[in-house]
């Protein structure tokens, strides 16, 4: 949307088709106003970063630039009109407004200078010029100013009417038309309300992903750095930057003082429990003599209650005069409650009441001075309130009297506050947390822990530093709180409490300090290995070249290097299927290469064999399946009384989409017969029998089933025993039709006939590939079954391997098996699953477009046969699904995966490594970038990291294309032995720094963070990241090192 | 000019793996159907704009991994939803058979004010597969037992009545929202903050 409009050309000289060309740009304009317009009317307000205002400052910018004098104004240097701004300035007071405007922004980072007069500039992309500590500025930056300032049509009118000085005869912006439309065009843009605050009313507005990497891109000429240039005990940062206060960074602080002021408002985020205008308050700052009128309000977030109080300056609006009053930022005021332990109150019926907060730290904060009209006590009633549940008021402010009449309680607030009562009275509060074990001297677990360690450590940082100026004020109101007492006890009390305030303050500051350093140590350290190894000469990772250095004779020693050269630099593609045995542990380190053969060997056989007995039961799986198939839809056609199902439809198996090459028969029967009888016998067993042996000639005769009316008899020996058997079949196949005609026409005969004549199609094993090369085979052989056997003797041809042919017996397959209903329904529960998971797996990569998939279904079912306690959950197939195109052999992938699974099944649900994960980016990230967590506290709270559950139960596998999860598997397995057996989560973070100025910015919410992830799936880029994510873990290493 | 209210509809579409939710949310916002879908892991939505009784709302549909061992991340999904879809496949009777569960959990971890009066919205989709396992006559009785739960067959493949169940989930949804109390629409007015209402004035130029 936004490349639309390239700078570059307008100013060129048009040939006849300029009237066109004027059209075209008015009609650019047009289109651009009209968006905007619908946009504030869905909502409350636009916001200031929405792609349709940059899209119509462009518009305006490409009208501004057609046909300008530039070199009779001596414009040329530059390609935009920002210049020309500053020289209207000097005849119109609108423009001049802006233009100054433009001028501090500018000025106020160095680096910035040039972005704005050069709005084509985009650098390339956000993860070079780290070392830039700014932010970026928007395009089109005066005439956005402009615009949100509510001048632009006014200066636009100006340039109209003035057009003759600045712009050639035939320029838009002189025309007698075209100017005046331009102009009035812009009136009304001019008069909405822009905001850079995100409520949860705009959100769904916000451009996709791909728009917010873009405009990134296009908008900044270097990214704010990653917290990996910044010192991580940045104190001085931090005494700055209060939780959720947006005054004290103040470039942009138009913005800021508008989002601010919003945030005062009752939104999704903070109830507003209390607001009273003209509160008076003194702020503790040296130019101020008297206390100054203020807004005074009281908000409930989720972490708790604040108190703000803004002074009047602030209030009145933001369009009005140009008077400097970023010092009324400096007296506004913040405080948290929990940071608050008494109120002191001072009621005076004259004047109305003051209230002090004084902290646990001893300090007190500005008095604050109500006008009279019981608003104080409004006020405390508001904030006892507000208190609960967690907290309380002691003594409580509304006592529950009672009465005369016990009955009848009474609630009244304390006498000392109403005003009614005699003249002064003083009264102290305590703000007790029920919430005992919050006691922070207990507080060993940062995991355990809401509020955040740094953020406490700030705030009491931040206190001693401010403390000195309000200390000496604030005696005064202690004194009044003990008016009884002689004056030498007094003084006394006075000195005591001065004392214990000093030491308190410098003691809390250093418990702060070392309680933040010791939590870094003691439960961060564990995330990283203590030991540091360098990447030197590594980062080409391991090449082929490299490989045959370190596999000697077949034989691979060094693993140490093995390891280090992979966490560094990857492994060749071409040696992954090599190497990754060894790093997954299926390989041992130091086996010669006949150790491995074997190793393969057994590896395979053993797989052979589980996969022989589960896809016994699986044959049995299939034809209850059918069975309770049929039996649905005879029931459902017994039900429906139209005759809407035509009776050829019913044919079609939906049971299995991953084996499409269902067959049909042709042969139709009516389906609107029940069948009780077939249904008690069948729930009455409780096993399958299993048989084997005498099963050869079932296909053909089916008179005799009814003797076997409780077993489940498969002929699968028959099948195994020789190919012959198959084509057998085929024989049959063609014979059995007519053998099913030559059946009498009895109804319930028919439906069966119908029912067997679904067929079953499995994927099987065939026999030879089993001979000959040893190796399992797997085909999507659709075997037919027996067209004319009777109902409950379900006989079933499916192409197993033979195990009594094979060196391998699996006694299940061989002898028969009996499977207990639960076990049948269990894994026949999964295998559903599995295949309609399979059916889904990365059906876009070519390795699973067409092929394959059968292997992913039984290496899956093999492991869920084997696991059958666990059972497949979803996700898993998307794991084995990179092994399986790595390796293309079934056994070792099974192999492989067993062993990755080791730790990722702690990940699943059943498992308590995913709330670790989260628990540790929680810690991660208010350690290592403070600023960001704030973000996430503050916008609704999702500290909770849900939206990582993907990266960390798949390992980014969704996050990546293949090639990069090929890479990004390797490291982390190799990243244990190097540097942090939880290397996932410096890649978690490391996602998270990338586009760290797209989520600051754009003040992303939970909801703005999943879409954004989900868009951006597949699109990172890997190589960077992983970069980042060990330079990220050595950041850690560093610090816990330097202690 | 529309009122300034909340106008955004949270929808969660729930029902076991595979009956093909994630193709429904596609089907509706983009009007796409792949068979190249991934099964859903964790959670995602879509947003589309619907205008309803000459209201522009927009609708945010949330797909999440329909495994019930997943269940215990919905309540972070849950939360906030103005009306719910449960979906089941009419040729797999076992996904008609959890829809109780489906709705039960629901109503336990969203935690709606009014869990009787909570909007469901059933749909009952694959219906250009054959055979059919689960009637129309037999998926209505059961909604009939559910506070008349609306009912649509629906086909993401074909884009069968996709649509129309849409605007019918949007329209449950509103009424819902439109309830349920407003809390959060008061401010205190003591103090006149920047001046919020708009201007029509000039949106008249630009009509073209
Ligand atoms: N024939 C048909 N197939 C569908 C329909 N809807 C979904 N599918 C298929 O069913 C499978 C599961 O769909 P999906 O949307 O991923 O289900 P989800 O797990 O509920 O999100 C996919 O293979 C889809 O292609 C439909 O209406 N008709
Ligand atoms: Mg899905």
């Amino acid at each position: 949307m936004i490349s639309v409009f390239s700078l570059g050309g307008f100013n060129i000289s048009m040939s006849g088709d300029e009237k066109d060309y004027k059209e075209k740009l008015i009609v650019a304009v047009k289109k651009e106003v009209k968006q905007v317009m619908e946009e504030s009317v869905t909502r409350k307000f636009v916001h200031e970063e929405s792609g349709s205002v940059t899209s119509l400052c462009g518009a305006v910018e490409n009208c501004l630039s057609q046909g300008l004098r530039r070199r009779a104004l001596g414009l040329f240097k530059t390609s935009s009109t920002t210049a020309l701004l500053h020289k209207v300035a000097k005849h119109c007071s609108e423009a001049n407004r802006i233009s100054k405007k433009v001028q501090e922004i500018e000025n106020s980072d160095p680096n910035r200078r040039s972005s704005s007069s050069s709005d084509s500039v985009s650098k390339p992309t956000l993860k070079k010029n780290l070392s830039f500590p700014s932010s970026p500025l928007p395009r089109f930056l005066w005439i956005r100013l402009a615009l949100f300032d509510k001048q632009l049509a006014k200066i636009i009118d100006y340039l109209v009417s003035n057009a003759s000085k600045y712009y050639d005869k035939d320029a838009l912006v002189a025309d007698p038309d075209y100017g005046s439309i331009l102009s009035s065009l812009l009136v009304g843009p001019c008069a909405l309300d822009y905001s850079r605050t995100k409520s949860v009313e705009q959100f769904w507005t916000d451009p996709p992903a791909d728009e917010l990497v873009k405009m990134h891109r296009i908008s900044s000429g270097h990214s704010t750095p990653p917290s990996v240039r910044r010192p991580i005990l940045n104190f001085g940062r931090s005494l700055n930057t209060s939780s959720d206060d947006p005054l004290l960074s103040r470039n942009n602080s138009q913005h800021i003082a508008k989002d601010y002021v919003e945030s005062l408002h009752q939104n999704s985020r903070a109830a507003l429990l209390f607001g009273k205008n003209n509160v008076l308050v003194m702020p503790a700052k040296d130019d101020v003599t008297e206390p100054m009128p203020g807004y005074l309000s009281l908000h409930q977030t989720p972490s708790g209650l604040t108190i703000k109080w803004t002074p009047n300056q602030l209030m009145n609006g933001f369009t009005e005069e140009s008077q400097d009053k970023s010092i009324y930022w400096d007296y506004a005021l913040q405080v948290r409650l929990d940071e608050i332990v008494y109120v002191h109150c001072h009621q005076d019926s004259e004047a109305g009441g003051t209230i002090i907060l004084v902290g646990q730290d001893g300090v007190q904060r500005p008095p604050i001075h109500f006008p009279k009209g019981g608003h104080m006590l409004a006020f405390l009633s508001c904030l006892e309130t507000g208190l609960l549940p967690r907290g309380r008021l002691d003594p409580p402010l509304w006592s529950q009297r009672a009465g005369a009449n016990s009955t009848t309680k009474r609630r009244r607030p304390l006498p000392a506050l109403s005003e009614t009562e005699e003249a002064t009275k003083d009264y102290v509060f305590r703000i007790i947390d029920n919430s005992d074990h919050k006691d922070i001297f207990k507080r060993k677990d940062l995991m355990n822990v809401k509020a955040s360690l740094p953020t406490k450590v700030r705030v009491q940082l931040c206190s001693t530093s401010t403390s000195s100026e309000s200390s000496s004020k604030s005696f005064s109101i202690d004194q009044q709180s003990v008016p009884d007492s002689p004056p030498s006890v007094y003084i006394q009390a006075v000195c005591d409490s001065m004392k214990k305030q000093i030491i308190s303050r410098a003691f809390y500051g250093w418990l702060a300090y070392c309680r933040h350093l010791s939590t870094v140590r003691t439960h961060l350290s564990g995330l990283v290995n203590g030991k540091i190894i360098n990447g030197d000469g590594a980062s080409e990772g391991i090449t082929v070249e490299k490989w045959a250095e370190l596999c000697t004779d077949g034989v691979v020693t060094d693993y140490a290097e093995v390891y280090r050269y992979t966490y560094f630099g990857g492994i060749a593609n071409e040696l992954r299927t090599q190497i990754w045995p060894y790093l997954l542990g299926h390989y041992k380190f130091g086996s010669t290469e006949e150790q491995r053969k074997a190793l393969d060997e057994e590896t395979k056989q053993a797989y052979e064999n589980t996969m022989s007995e589960w896809l016994a039961v699986e044959a049995i799986v299939r034809q209850r399946d059918k069975e309770d198939q049929a039996h649905a839809i005879a029931k459902l056609s017994s039900e429906s009384t139209s005759g809407d199902h035509a009776p050829n439809e019913l044919h079609r198996d939906l049971s299995n989409e991953v084996f499409e090459d269902v067959i049909t028969d042709d042969e139709d029967s009516e389906s609107d017969h029940d069948t009780p009888n077939r249904k008690n016998k069948k729930t009455r067993e409780n096993t399958i029998r299993y048989e084997s042996e005498e099963e050869v000639d079932k296909g053909e005769t089916n008179k005799d089933c009814d003797q076997q009316q409780n077993n489940v008899q498969r002929n699968d020996t028959g099948a195994l025993n020789s190919s012959k058997i198959l084509s057998v079949e085929e024989e049959e196949e063609a014979t059995c039709n007519n053998n099913c005609d030559n059946l009498e026409p009895d109804p319930r005969e028919e439906l069966h006939d119908f029912i067997h004549n679904v067929i079953v199609t499995n994927a099987s094993v065939d026999i030879s590939n089993i001979e000959t090369e040893g190796h399992v085979r797997n085909h999507l052989d659709a075997v037919t079954e027996e067209n004319n056997s009777s109902l409950d003797t379900c006989i079933e041809t499916h192409g197993l391997a033979s195990p009594a042919r094979s060196a391998c017996v699996s006694p299940a397959s061989s002898n028969g098996g009996i499977y207990t209903q639960e076990l049948l329904k269990t894994f026949g529960l999964n295998l559903h699953r599995i295949e309609k998971d399979v059916q889904r797996c990365d059906r876009n990569y070519w390795y699973f477009a067409n092929e394959n998939l059968d292997k992913l279904r039984n290496v899956m079912c093999t492991y869920v046969w084997e696991h059958l306690d666990i059972g497949y959950m979803q996700g898993m197939c998307d794991l084995v699904a990179p092994l399986l195109v790595t390796f293309d052999d079934e056994s070792l992938t099974y192999a492989c995966f067993c062993h990755l699974m080791e730790r990722m099944i702690e990940n699943f649900p059943n498992g308590n490594a995913m709330d670790c994960h989260f628990a540790n980016m929680r810690s991660l990230i208010q350690i290592l970038d403070a600023e960001m967590y704030e973000q996430m506290h503050a916008h609704g709270d999702y500290t909770h990291f849900y939206f990582c559950y993907r990266w960390f139960l798949l390992d980014f596998k969704r996050e990546l294309v293949y090639p990069d999860v090929f890479t990004t598997w390797e490291i982390i397995w190799a990243a244990q032995h190097v540097a942090s057996s939880h290397f996932v989560l410096f890649l978690a973070l490391a996602l998270l720094e990338t586009y760290r100025d797209i989520i600051l910015s754009n003040g992303m919410d939970f909801t703005d963070i999943i879409k954004f992830f989900n868009e951006m799936a597949e699109r990172h880029d890997a190589v960077a990241v992983l970069k980042l994510s060990r330079e990220l873990v050595l950041q850690l290493q560093l610090l816990i090192e330097n202690k | 000019m529309a009122s300034n209210k909340k106008v955004l509809l949270k929808v969660i579409i729930l029902g076991d793996s595979s009956v093909g939710k994630t193709s429904l949310m596609n089907q509706y916002v983009n009007r796409k159907f792949s068979n190249q879908y991934k099964a859903t892991i964790g959670a995602d939505f879509l947003t589309k704009e619907v205008t309803i009784d000459d209201r522009t709302v927009t609708m945010q549909i949330w797909d999440t991994a329909g495994q019930e061992r997943f269940q215990s991340l919905g309540v972070a999904f849950y939360r906030g939803a103005d009306c719910c879809v449960l979906v089941f496949d009419v040729t797999a009777p076992n996904t008609f058979k959890s829809l109780d569960s489906w709705r039960d959990e629901f109503l336990i971890q969203a935690a709606p004010r009014e869990p009787d009066n909570f909007p469901f919205v059933l749909l009952g989709n694959k219906v250009d597969l054959e055979p059919r396992a689960i009637s129309a006559k037999r998926a209505q009785q059961w909604c009939q037992a559910k506070n008349n739960m609306p009912y649509f067959e629906t086909s993401a493949k074909e884009g069968l009545n996709v649509e129309q169940a849409f605007l019918a989930i949007a329209k449950n949804a509103l009424a819902q929202q439109n309830q349920s109390v407003d809390l959060y629409n008061e401010f205190p007015d003591q103090i006149k903050l920047t001046n919020t209402q708009k201007s029509n004035g000039g949106g008249d130029s630009c009509a073209c």
